[in-house]
């Protein structure tokens, strides 16, 4: 059982792109797209969003874990908050005259005892809409999120969060977790095999919750024990080589090229002004200025 | 006067020891979040059978266990980046508001050496950890399903139903139990290796 990080090598243009970029577009996208429930800006979003991952060149079978998870993630959110829900809610929308086709015996939480009972689920234009919309925002993001340890060179990491401000010490942190990586995965898969050898069975644990979860400790213990005793070498070898007493200098460093900063700018720009729309949206009631607090539905929808 | 610096000398001290970050804290950092990205990885073929979008993870112990033994900054550090890094190697990408509520878990755990030092050879400091440790998995798993509300547009029953209550809960049965036993363990290597 060893490990193998995600990383693809290929020249594509996301993968050519700086580390920065990318976690700084995930930022600023999964912020703005919260901002908003239209269903139109939503979709150019994730057209976006597809976009850019398609031009990572990434395949299914590369990334088909990844997706499955996603997809059974997302259809169990969007679906059981629709249920949940009793498909009522819409939050930050006017919904004074939704547009209900029609309406299920369903069960839903109640005001007073005994709390659950029979609801109906209503089918409205208007909740049939958000639910489409939040699959949408959902699987955007993931498209950005995604893409970043298929098309990031993990040694970059590090690097770009020291590049991003974060103090020496904890960029360095995150460059040696990485390094951690491959010996703890051979000390995980040693350990199970001769723990497995004893009759210890991981896939097999028997008892109730309590008693598998104490089962779990012949794993745990060795592996985390001897770990942090093990490592006690590593600070005694970085202490003697002086680590921290000077500033710190990086073998790598990222250059931004001008597509970085114009994607940097591109992300940000849309950040703030989605953000600014959401602010000006609660003073006016209709208008253009109002888009954001609306879903933006087609009129031969609603008659 | 004396009185007056002693007390300043000793609040430094306390100050430094919680929280100072020497070679020994971005070591015990890096090994931590590695350590719990490794294990959120293996086990995540550990599903819970009551929610299909949360895996049973006993590799919550892992920041509960380094905050309450190195401290709050080792606790953040390895619950948050090790999200990431389980995340990053699982293929799943980023989600900064989970890396966030771990990392708050990790930093309330560690926030125990403030009455324990660290040192584990007693009941009560171990008693100590358990409850900064499950005041850390609520407010962490907390933050991480309440921003779904935000984030995701999910309502506050959906968030509390398919987030906060089935992670919370496993996150607290496997941290409050596992944790004492490793502590226990961490304690007598100590004792052995005299470290």
């Amino acid at each position: 059982m060893l490990i193998t990080l995600p990383y693809v090598k290929r020249d594509t243009p996301i993968h050519r792109l700086d580390p920065r970029a990318k976690l700084l577009l995930l930022l600023a996208y999964g912020l703005a797209a919260a901002q908003t429930s239209n269903v139109w800006l939503i979709l150019a979003g994730f057209v976006g969003a597809a976009c850019y991952y398609g031009l990572a060149r990434l395949k299914w079978s590369e990334t088909r874990r990844a997706w499955l998870f996603i997809i059974f993630l997302n259809v169990i959110l969007v679906f059981g908050n629709y249920f949940l829900s009793g498909g009522a809610i819409v939050q930050g929308i006017d919904l004074s005259h939704q547009h209900q086709l029609f309406s299920l015996p369903f069960l839903g939480f109640l005001n007073h005892p005994p709390y659950i009972g029979p609801k109906p689920l209503v089918f409205s234009v208007e909740s049939i809409t958000y639910m489409l919309t939040m699959g949408l925002r959902n699987f955007s993001i993931a498209f950005l999120a995604v893409a970043i340890p298929y098309t990031t060179n993990p040694g970059h990491i590090g690097v770009a969060f020291k590049q991003l401000g974060l103090p020496d010490q904890f960029a360095y942190a995150i460059d040696l977790s990485f390094r951690f990586l491959p010996t703890l995965a051979r000390d995980f898969s040693v350990t199970l095999d001769a723990q497995r050898a004893r009759g210890f069975e991981l896939d097999k644990l028997r008892g109730g919750i309590f008693g598998r979860i104490a089962r779990l400790a012949p794993l745990v213990v060795p592996i985390v024990i001897g770990s942090v005793v093990g490592a006690e070498d590593i600070v005694n070898a970085m202490e003697l080589r002086c680590f921290g007493v000077g500033r710190r200098t990086w073998l790598t460093e990222l250059q931004t090229r001008p597509v970085d900063r114009l994607l940097m700018a591109l992300a940000m720009t849309v950040f703030l002004l989605v953000t600014v729309l959401n602010i000006l949206g609660n003073f006016y009631t209709s208008g253009p200025l109002h888009i954001l607090h609306e879903q933006g539905l087609p009129a031969f929808l609603l008659h | 006067m004396a009185t007056t610096e002693k007390e300043n000398l000793r609040e430094r001290e306390v100050t430094s020891r919680v929280w100072g970050i020497g070679v020994r804290h971005i070591v015990y950092m890096a090994l931590g979040a590695a350590l719990y990205g490794i294990f959120s990885y293996f086990t995540n073929i550990l599903q819970l059978p009551s929610a299909g979008n949360v895996s049973f993870r006993p590799a919550i112990v892992i920041p509960l266990f380094f905050g309450a033994v190195f401290g709050p900054w080792v606790g953040l550090f390895s619950g948050g980046v090790g999200n990431l890094l389980g995340d990053y190697i699982s293929g799943y990408g980023v989600y900064w508001n989970w890396d966030v509520g771990n990392a708050l878990i990790g930093f309330i755990a560690g926030l125990v050496v403030y009455l324990t030092w660290g040192i584990y050879r007693h009941s009560r400091s171990i008693v100590l950890a358990e409850v900064f440790a499950a005041l850390g998995v609520i407010i962490g798993i907390g933050f991480a399903s309440y921003t779904e509300i935000w984030l995701s547009k999910l309502t506050f029953v959906t968030a509390t139903t398919g987030y906060f209550l089935p992670a919370g809960l496993s996150d607290l049965i496997n941290g409050l139990i596992l944790l004492p036993i490793l502590l226990l363990a961490y304690r007598a290597a100590v004792a052995r290796f005299g470290r």
